[in-house]
């Protein structure tokens, strides 16, 4: 079953690929100039290679994983605290609906201005793009919660707060974990986002404006390329341990797993 | 505005995130230090873009130069002058490239920039209108109403152009400039979304031997020969509170840019190491000159060619932008 489905989406990549290389080679006018996915590929795979593109990985990385942690951390007990108190989210919602539909990248610009040290900058917009999800899955997971479930354990005499441990918290766990991920994304494309604005020492976007400036469309591609993959090994990563966590989860809810 | 107002104005800002990855950063503390060389700072950022313009940064910094002078400089890689300007008065970076049309709009616009050092200066053939092999267009005057690509409007690009149209009896308004980055003109102008591009390298190059592109025009020349390009800058607070580390750096580069402007080879055994431009690229680009000291006369022209076509609104006294680095430093 795996084995079928992951043949058929190497074949698929395949065949974008071949499309890609003819489309180039042959279809467009010969004064127009791009590297075709063959070349591409063959730079993202000497890439590794370079060691100002490794530090560049190494660096968007770190702010990666730190703004992320630092996202989770924030947002998920802000979550579960508007989820436990109604009221405190009736007056806190209001905000959030305002500020989650601003473009992340958006305040870049706006956080250059305001935070003087570079990797806190780039970090802070992380942080800022990622809050979103996480905070609103939390909140979702919270009024998911089975009244019947939380109903039953108070009618035995627990209180306000065990309900919370014992129910609220497990049952919301899967819909973090969403959050999560799909924060991981948005993310990685700010960690990029906020390099290729503002610079910095290294970093996969502060490599591809260098590329660039130097003529090698190639090379800003292959980075490119190697965005992506980093991008989708975060997802599958993710979502392994989202599918080994709360499998309970999918088994309750029917969900095809 | 100082830091500490600045961390204020975080603290109240936006989001818990930001006030939480905090205010008491740890990046800003290994910098000030009275030791041996009697540098208030030790340890400068320096921005620059991956340009050839920068090359002394890395020339002094491989020599050892700026080590000489007891000085560690650690270069940032920069998107452009005008976006350096907030990264210095923030104090992300120390000092950073700008080129000079950014710094005295900047500077009209009352923001507190000083010039600390030259870096480059145009030479013929460094900046070009280039359009394709057959294009219709055979001289300047054949721009009226046509399109231009230029990097940024209202900077250098556009105000090279206009010397020249107005050579050809045009004015700006005859043409219409459209912004693109450098790496895109090259389809963009054979995809017919523009006519001509202004074009520095290696991009000159590039258009040349890739969409055999030839030159309509080298904007360097009659008002403009010689125009200096770019240089560093700081911001007044900190050329006053750092003058001895401002005059080790200046030191430091001024000879980083004698060598530049002694040996070619120099600039091209650098230009692969910190540009994506490789060696054989580098050994054929048309590279502009490399001063070695700052100086008001030369400047001026670039701010009177400003004023000239619109883009000061009032004279500019250039010499008031100059530090002067103490010479006991």
């Amino acid at each position: 079953m795996t084995g079928a489905r992951l043949l058929r989406g190497a074949a698929g990549a395949a065949g974008f690929l071949v499309v890609g290389e003819l489309v180039i080679r042959f279809g467009i006018s010969d004064g127009l100039v791009f590297p075709a996915p063959s070349t591409i590929l063959y730079e993202a795979v000497r890439l590794p290679a370079d060691p100002q593109f490794l530090a560049g990985v190494a660096t968007t990385m770190a702010n990666w994983a730190l703004g992320l942690l630092i996202a989770i951390v924030v947002a998920v007990p802000l979550g579960v605290l508007l989820g436990a108190v109604p009221s405190l989210e009736r007056t806190v919602r209001p905000i959030l609906e305002f500020m989650r539909p601003i473009p992340s990248v958006a305040i870049i610009p706006l956080a250059i201005l305001l935070i003087s040290m570079e990797q806190m900058m780039k970090v802070s917009v992380i942080v800022y793009a990622s809050l979103w999800p996480i905070l609103l899955n939390t909140l979702y997971g919270m009024h998911d919660v089975d009244p019947v479930a939380k109903e039953s354990l108070r009618s035995f005499g627990f209180g306000k707060l065990s309900v919370l441990i014992r129910v609220s918290l497990p049952s919301a766990a899967p819909f973090v974990m969403t959050g999560v991920r799909i924060a991981a994304g948005i993310a990685l494309v700010l960690a990029v986002s906020a390099e290729l604005l503002a610079g910095g020492v290294s970093g996969i976007g502060v490599f591809v404006g260098t590329a660039g400036s130097g003529n090698r469309v190639d090379l800003v591609m292959a980075a490119t390329v190697w965005a992506g993959l980093l991008g989708v090994l975060a997802n599958m990563l993710l979502l392994a341990g989202e599918r080994r966590l709360f499998h309970w989860h999918k088994v309750r809810t029917g969900a095809p797993s | 505005m100082t830091r500490k107002l600045r961390c204020h104005a975080l603290a109240l800002g936006v989001t818990v995130a930001l006030a939480l990855s905090g205010c008491g950063g740890s990046d800003n503390t290994a910098t000030t230090a009275g030791n041996g060389s009697g540098l208030e700072k030790t340890t400068i950022k320096v921005g620059a873009l991956p340009v050839p313009d920068p090359v002394s940064l890395y020339i002094a910094n491989e020599k050892g130069f700026f080590k000489e002078e007891g000085l560690t400089v650690e270069p940032v890689t920069i998107t452009g002058g005008a976006a350096a300007v907030p990264m210095i008065e923030g104090g992300q970076l120390d000092i950073s490239m700008t080129n000079y049309v950014s710094t005295f709009v900047a500077a009209s616009q009352g923001k507190k920039v000083k010039l600390v050092a030259d870096m480059y200066q145009a030479a013929p053939n460094t900046f070009n209108i280039m359009v394709p092999k057959d294009s219709p267009i055979q001289t300047v005057a054949d721009l009226k109403g046509k399109t231009v690509l230029v990097n940024n409007l209202k900077n250098i690009a556009t105000l090279a152009v206009t010397t020249q149209l107005k050579v050809a009896g045009l004015t700006d308004k005859d043409v219409k400039f459209v912004e693109k980055p450098f790496p895109d003109m090259g389809n963009a102008i054979m995809s017919g979304q523009a006519d001509a591009g202004w074009l520095t390298e290696p991009f000159i190059t590039a258009t040349q031997s890739q969409h055999g592109f030839r030159k309509l025009v080298d904007t360097m020349s009659g008002q403009t020969a010689d125009l200096p390009i770019a240089g560093w800058m700081a911001t007044e607070e900190w050329a006053s509170k750092y003058p001895k580390t401002l005059a080790a750096f200046n030191r430091a580069i001024s000879k980083a840019q004698q060598l530049a402007s002694s040996d070619r080879k120099e600039i091209e055994a650098m230009l692969p190491k910190y540009t994506k431009i490789d060696a054989q690229t580098a050994s054929v680009i048309t590279l502009g000159t490399y001063p070695s000291e700052l100086n008001a006369n030369r400047l001026q022209k670039v701010a009177d060619l400003m004023q000239e076509y619109g883009y000061l609104t009032s004279p500019l006294d250039v010499k008031s932008l100059i530090v002067t680095p103490a010479s006991n430093g």
